[in-house]
């Protein structure tokens, strides 16, 4: 998967087959092992959840794990985070180049490692990368990237960062562990530039002991196997990803399908940022073209090349994976077109905080291409964000710093067969949790007041959008909050004729009254007594509102999904039934 | 005087008898029936005649009601009212995708629709400290709701309720005064701990189960009476142990996955009187293999479990879960590997080689072709057909270009190493290695899959329970009486949290022992509380030594219990502040005799003269003779070199070449390892 430079293009794509080798593998074997190595990555992640501290971890599973070969090819991975799970190979190659490569690497080495730029997140998200060696012989990585809740920073979370070096403390590839040992040094130095110290060292000791877990099962499957075996067998399942994969893209008609996104602003400006995603057929070949895109920004919305790929790859995988977890083969169809100083491969020390919101809203800018192409295999676009929110103040009676963090779930598109789920999350962070309220009010000054669904808030359809929450939030104590929220000025799109669904809003109201609505705002003070609000989007609607069948307009109007208002509006056609069931 | 444990399955109804007196077990299998307890009388009536109904002491009962009206939907309908603002709780759940993968994910329809999910203005904080007062006439406005709509039950959850019942109490009397007469579930009687997602969850289902499951208890209460019964009933707890009918009506919920938990307590029990520190089960039926972990003859209890996708909040027995069973469907898929389930052709038409019409071929179509099953002589009078299985092999052929019986061989090792990655996943879970365990095959497909399993895992040593086809049957009558309660109670470690708890603990105590229907005499009970560091969500369930259940114990002694078992499950402990979670209370009644020493098998094969079966020999790759030996001809003391295919009644044992196996006067056949006997 080396970036090669055309001009100013630069081609991503992965290693391609080695043909012969595979054909020497046996079928059941080669089953037997990926089931092992998918059971090894399962390991990895269940180790972090296990014993990770932070709920950025164990609950919004914010943290991708691995298993590489010695070439850096995926050999699998657990599903985490989507967005996370296309970048580790960067993350290895980047670490090991950084060291001396593969060569100066000993057994038990763990190499720590964030560089935006080779990461492709913004610094909290932190590598950890070991080398597994079997009977000396170095066979692959195991690998983890983790959201570290705070590496310093000008604030624990920001929308506004204009360099990469406002946003955290860099490890530029640093040994944490040499040959098994704690390197003192590094590690009191890492934890030194935290304000949150005990969660950082709690959750790297999770990653650590995750990739350590899954290392040594990593050993024990080539161990029964054989290390021929296992090598000619992974070379199958590489085959096998890449047939998966092209099987499903072969019925796509050959073309060009464009899709078009646009974010709120870049976080320092107001200005609206469009950005534009292109999506190329050919036979069984997909070529996903970001090269349109806008120059890169001076606010944080830049996506790092290896999150720009790592997008791709997740609607790969999400699309034509057979619901299962990628490895190497499934990306070898792809390839993936950047320009350098674009929003989508920006150049260092360009800021990057916020590089998951283009990345994310590039998933269904990709889905939303292939609408036309594939009808029934996409959905119409979801309130379009992960909604995060980051709390932080002092408590009242101890003075000491609390500080809390969550993404929060939107209303999903609706498909051919079937109305959006309603507040779920996106799929980019399709593993997350939203917190519970009895654990919030245990733990921070507010109270909950409302979390319900909002009526209406759905694209009208054949098919509706899911709903949005509103979340009410009353603040005990002054505190100060981080909000990222994004697709705030831009509705969900519909399908087909679907209409819109509803756009993401946060309303802050003080005690004296007054009101404010904000999108991305760093570090905002709540005063004690002030209620803010969540409002997170509805999805988009699928086919035309008047081919929605009347009895599932009127159960949306019982169960309180939709009000006689919005009927009357987007569903003309089943008015004379709603009145007939009101006066019933 | 007779025993008797009815384990109701989804195909089979099975039964194990056993007289304490004379030491006499007998087996049963007869169909599952619609209406379950039709079968469960059919099967009691075989066993003790129609006389022998007031010779039963003790009857302990494994049923899947509560299950079955929550995936079928026939529960219900119940009302659900919440805190103003909280209806969509239930729906909301966490947000979270259930299928990465899929773009279409969708979450099953909540058992409450929106419109009978009614809200109250009140509100209560994390203290307990009541914020806002109930509105009561909210309160009678919604009865009348429920009453005009026809709700059979309500669930009444509240937010905090687990801190300060009182908003939740005084909804329940005024639900009465306005004349709700259905059932009514308490959140904070239900579950006691904070989440409130899962404490609702776990209320309506509680609610929803409550008319089929009380129902049903009833039913065949009455026809067991009527036809002379007049000894102790139990049902089994999802948490393990087993209660009364009359509590088991109180809390339908706890019963709700009574299903897994037979064969764990059954094998926990027999662990225990062999001395087997570590065993893994591997309990394979026609859909699914289970596997649990028992350590020091303890099965591993969580605190949460999920049924049919709905999470609930009680003890649950760690049992983990794979579509891997008899009845396994092989396929091809898209890029060309041959894949195996988790789509089972379940009882109908069932695997090819049954004769009813399946096509697919499955893990048992495999396993016969090769021998493993010997000649398909099956409980029921079922005989297997070897070209029906041949030919649904030979369907993947072409796309695999393999011989059926590679095919076979295949299928069989896809099979057994998804379930030894499982069983490697949940014992690395507890920090634990699955090759010094003992691995105890069970179920209709487990016990052909021993060897194989033993080989995969490196371990040495498999534990063939006694009535391996049967074995959660047997499982049913070694179950203690027992009970648990908990509450959330966050407290900072140190002296005067400890007081606190003590009194919590004692509050918790009194509340069992008042639980209606409750016999037990002279209660063991046992303490632990969900301790974390302060700042981590997750906590760990510590058990805490206990006078009986009274705390004796300073704040440091408590710090060190917790290090040391933090240290246990990670590895590792940290520096930093402790804090108490969740209090937990268990009684249990002991004081069974359950030393079966005197067991005597009677109504199996006792002998058989069926020729050697040609069978693959999975350790020499190659095909053998295998003698067929009937389980009961074994002889304790005497050692019985693979390779042959050990028949009983309700299972087939495969012995492959390089294991040897002895029978243990309990009546399990130990399968060891050659090359691991000293």
């Amino acid at each position: 998967m080396t970036p090669i430079a055309s001009a100013d293009i630069v081609r991503t794509v992965s290693e391609q087959s080695t043909g012969s080798q595979a054909l020497d593998a046996d079928p059941i074997t080669t089953e037997v092992i990926r089931q092992g190595l998918l059971s090894a990555a399962r390991l990895l992640r269940q180790t972090i959840v296990r014993t990770a501290f932070s709920p950025a971890i164990y609950e919004a599973l914010d943290f991708a794990a691995g298993l590489y070969d010695k070439n850096i090819r995926l050999l699998a991975e657990a599903p985490t985070l989507p967005i996370f799970m296309g970048t580790m190979s960067f993350c290895i190659e980047e670490a090991l180049a950084s060291v001396g490569g593969a060569e100066v690497l000993e057994e038990g080495d763990v190499i720590l490692y964030n560089v935006p730029y080779g990461t492709g997140s913004h610094p909290q998200d932190t590598a950890v990368v070991m080398p597994v060696f079997y009977e000396g012989e170095l066979i692959g990585y195991s690998a983890a990237k983790g959201h570290l809740t705070d590496i310093a920073g000008k604030e624990p979370y920001s929308t506004n960062t204009l360099d990469v070096f406002q946003e955290g403390t860099v490890y530029p590839g640093v040994r944490l562990y040499r040959r098994g040992v704690l390197v003192d040094d590094v590690y009191r130095f890492v934890i030194a530039n935290s304000r949150t110290p005990v969660d950082v060292a709690g959750d790297l000791g999770a990653e650590v002991a995750g990739i350590r877990t899954a290392a040594k099962a990593l050993c024990a499957l080539v161990e029964r196997h054989g290390l021929e075996t296992f090598r000619v067998c992974v070379e199958r399942m590489f085959d096998h990803g890449e047939r998966v994969v092209r099987d499903y893209l072969s019925a796509i008609p050959n073309g060009r399908y464009v899709g078009h996104g646009v974010m709120d602003d870049n976080g320092v400006e107001t200005d609206l940022v469009p950005f534009e995603v292109s999506v190329e057929v050919d036979g069984s070949d997909v070529r996903i073209d970001y090269s349109a895109a806008p120059p890169q920004q001076i606010g944080p919305i830049n996506c790092p090349l290896p999150s720009t790929v790592s997008a791709a790859r997740v609607a790969m995988a999400m699309l034509a994976g057979n619901g299962e977890p990628p490895n190497e083969g499934h990306f070898r169809p792809l390839e993936v077109l950047t320009r350098p100083g674009t929003l989508f491969h920006p150049i260092a020390p360009a800021p990057c905080f916020l590089y998951g919101w283009p990345a994310d809203q590039s998933i269904e800018v990709i889905f939303g291409a292939l609408a036309s192409a594939l009808p029934e295999a996409v959905p119409a676009h979801s309130g379009g964000d992960v909604c995060a929110l980051v709390w932080w103040g002092k408590d009242a009676v101890t003075g000491e710093t609390w500080t809390d963090g969550a993404a929060h779930p939107v209303g999903q598109g609706a498909f051919a067969h079937g109305d959006g789920v309603s507040a779920n999350f996106h799929h980019s962070e399709a593993g997350a949790a939203l917190p519970s309220t009895e654990v919030w009010e245990q733990k921070n000054p507010w109270i909950v007041e409302q979390l319900a669904f909002a009526p209406d808030s759905c694209g009208a359809g054949r098919t509706r959008g899911g709903l949005g929450l509103d979340i009410h939030f009353r603040l005990l104590e002054d505190c100060l909050v981080t909000s990222a929220l994004e697709r705030t000025r831009t509705a969900p799109w519909g399908l087909l004729g679907g209409k819109e669904g509803r756009p993401n809003d946060l309303i802050v109201t003080a005690p004296d009254g007054t009101s404010q609505h904000y999108g991305k705002i760093t570090g905002l003070k709540i005063e004690a007594g002030s209620l803010v609000e969540l409002r997170t989007g509805g999805g988009g609607g699928y086919g035309e509102p008047a081919e929605r069948d009347v009895a599932s307009i009127v159960r949306d109007y019982s169960l309180g999904f939709l009000t006689v208002e919005a009927i009357e509006r987007d569903y003309p056609h089943a008015v004379s039934e709603l009145e007939t069931h009101i006066t019933a | 005087m007779t025993w008797i444990g009815v384990d109701v399955g989804g195909t089979f109804t099975d039964l194990v008898s056993y007289d304490p007196t004379t030491g006499q077990v007998r087996a049963e299998k007869v169909a599952t029936t619609p209406r379950p307890d039709d079968g469960v009388v059919t099967a009691i009536s075989q066993s003790v005649g129609g006389a022998g109904y007031s010779d039963i002491e003790y009857f302990v009962h494994g049923t899947t009601i509560g299950l079955n009206a929550l995936l079928q939907r026939t529960g219900g309908p119940v009302g659900l009212l919440t805190t103003r603002g909280f209806r969509d709780v239930l729906e909301v759940r966490h947000g979270t995708r259930g299928d990465v993968y899929n773009l279409f994910w969708t979450p099953p329809e909540p058992l409450v629709p929106r419109n009978h999910r009614l809200e109250v203005t009140e509100r209560v904080d994390a203290n307990g400290e009541t914020v806002v007062e109930l509105n009561e006439q909210d309160v009678r406005d919604a009865a009348a709701r429920f009453i005009q709509d026809g709700m059979h039950s309500v669930a009444i959850v509240f937010l905090h309720s687990y801190a300060n019942p009182g908003h939740e109490v005084r909804a329940l009397e005024l639900l009465r005064e306005s004349g709700f007469t259905g059932e009514v579930s308490l959140s904070h009687a239900i579950s006691g701990e904070y989440r409130e997602y899962e404490r609702t969850s776990t209320t309506v289902v509680d609610a929803y189960v409550r008319p089929d499951t009380r129902g049903y208890l009833a039913r065949l209460e009455q026809r067991l009476a009527d036809d002379g019964f007049d000894g102790d009933s139990m049902v089994t707890r999802s948490g393990g142990g087993a209660m009364t009918w009359a509590e088991a009506k109180d809390r339908p919920f706890e019963s709700i996955a009574s299903g897994p938990v037979a064969g764990a307590e059954g094998a926990a029990e027999l662990c225990r009187q062999l001395g087997v520190e570590l065993a893994v089960t591997a309990d394979v039926g026609g859909t699914s293999f289970d596997t649990c972990l028992i350590v020091d003859g303890q099965p591993q209890v969580l605190y949460k479990g999920s049924v049919a996708d709905h999470p609930v909040q009680a003890p649950w027995m760690d049992v983990r879960s794979i579509g891997a069973g008899g009845g396994s469907i092989a396929y091809v898929d898209a890029g060309g590997l041959l894949r195996v389930g988790p789509r089972s052709a379940g009882a109908f038409p069932g695997p090819a080689c049954y004769g009813r019409g399946g096509t697919q071929p499955t893990v048992s179509d495999a396993a016969f072709v090769l021998g493993m099953l010997g000649h398909g002589d099956m409980a029921g009078d079922l005989v297997l057909d070897r070209a029906l299985a041949l030919a649904a092999l030979e369907t993947l052929s072409p796309q695999l270009d393999m011989d059926a019986e590679s095919i076979a061989r295949g299928i069989m090792r896809i099979a057994a190493a998804s379930m030894s990655n499982s069983i490697r996943e949940i014992t690395l879970d507890r920090g634990l290695d699955a090759r010094v365990a003992a691995l105890m095959p069970f179920g209709g497909a487990g016990p052909m899959f021993a060897c194989l399993l033993a080989r995969e895992l490196e371990a040495t040593r498999v534990l063939l329970p006694p009535f391996a086809g049967n074995f959660s049957a047997w499982g049913l009558l070694v179950a203690d009486t027992a009970q648990a309660m908990s509450r959330t109670r966050v407290l900072a470690l140190d002296d005067d949290a400890v007081a606190v708890g003590s009194v919590i603990l004692g509050e918790l105590f009194t509340t069992l022992d008042e639980r209606p229907g409750v016999e037990i005499t002279d209660p063991v009970r046992e303490v632990a509380v969900d301790m974390r560091y302060r700042g981590q969500a997750h906590a760990i369930t510590v058990p805490l030594p206990s006078d009986n259940g009274v705390l004796s114990l300073t704040a440091d002694e408590v710090r060190a219990i917790f290090t040391r078992e933090y240290e246990r499950v990670f590895a590792h402990s940290l520096a930093g502040p402790i804090e108490f979670v969740t209090w937990r209370a268990t009684s249990r009644d002991a004081s069974r005799d359950k030393s079966f020493e005197r067991m005597r098998v009677t109504n199996v094969i006792a002998t058989t003269d069926s020729p050697p079966v040609r069978a693959w020999s999975f350790e020499r790759a190659a095909w053998a003779e295998y003698p067929i030996i009937a389980r009961a001809e074994l002889e304790i003391d005497r050692a019985y070199p693979g390779p042959f295919i050990m028949i009983e009644d309700t299972t087939t044992t495969y012995i492959d070449h390089g294991f040897t196996a002895e029978l243990h006067p309990s009546g399990a056949v130990w399968i060891v390892d050659n090359g691991a006997q000293q």
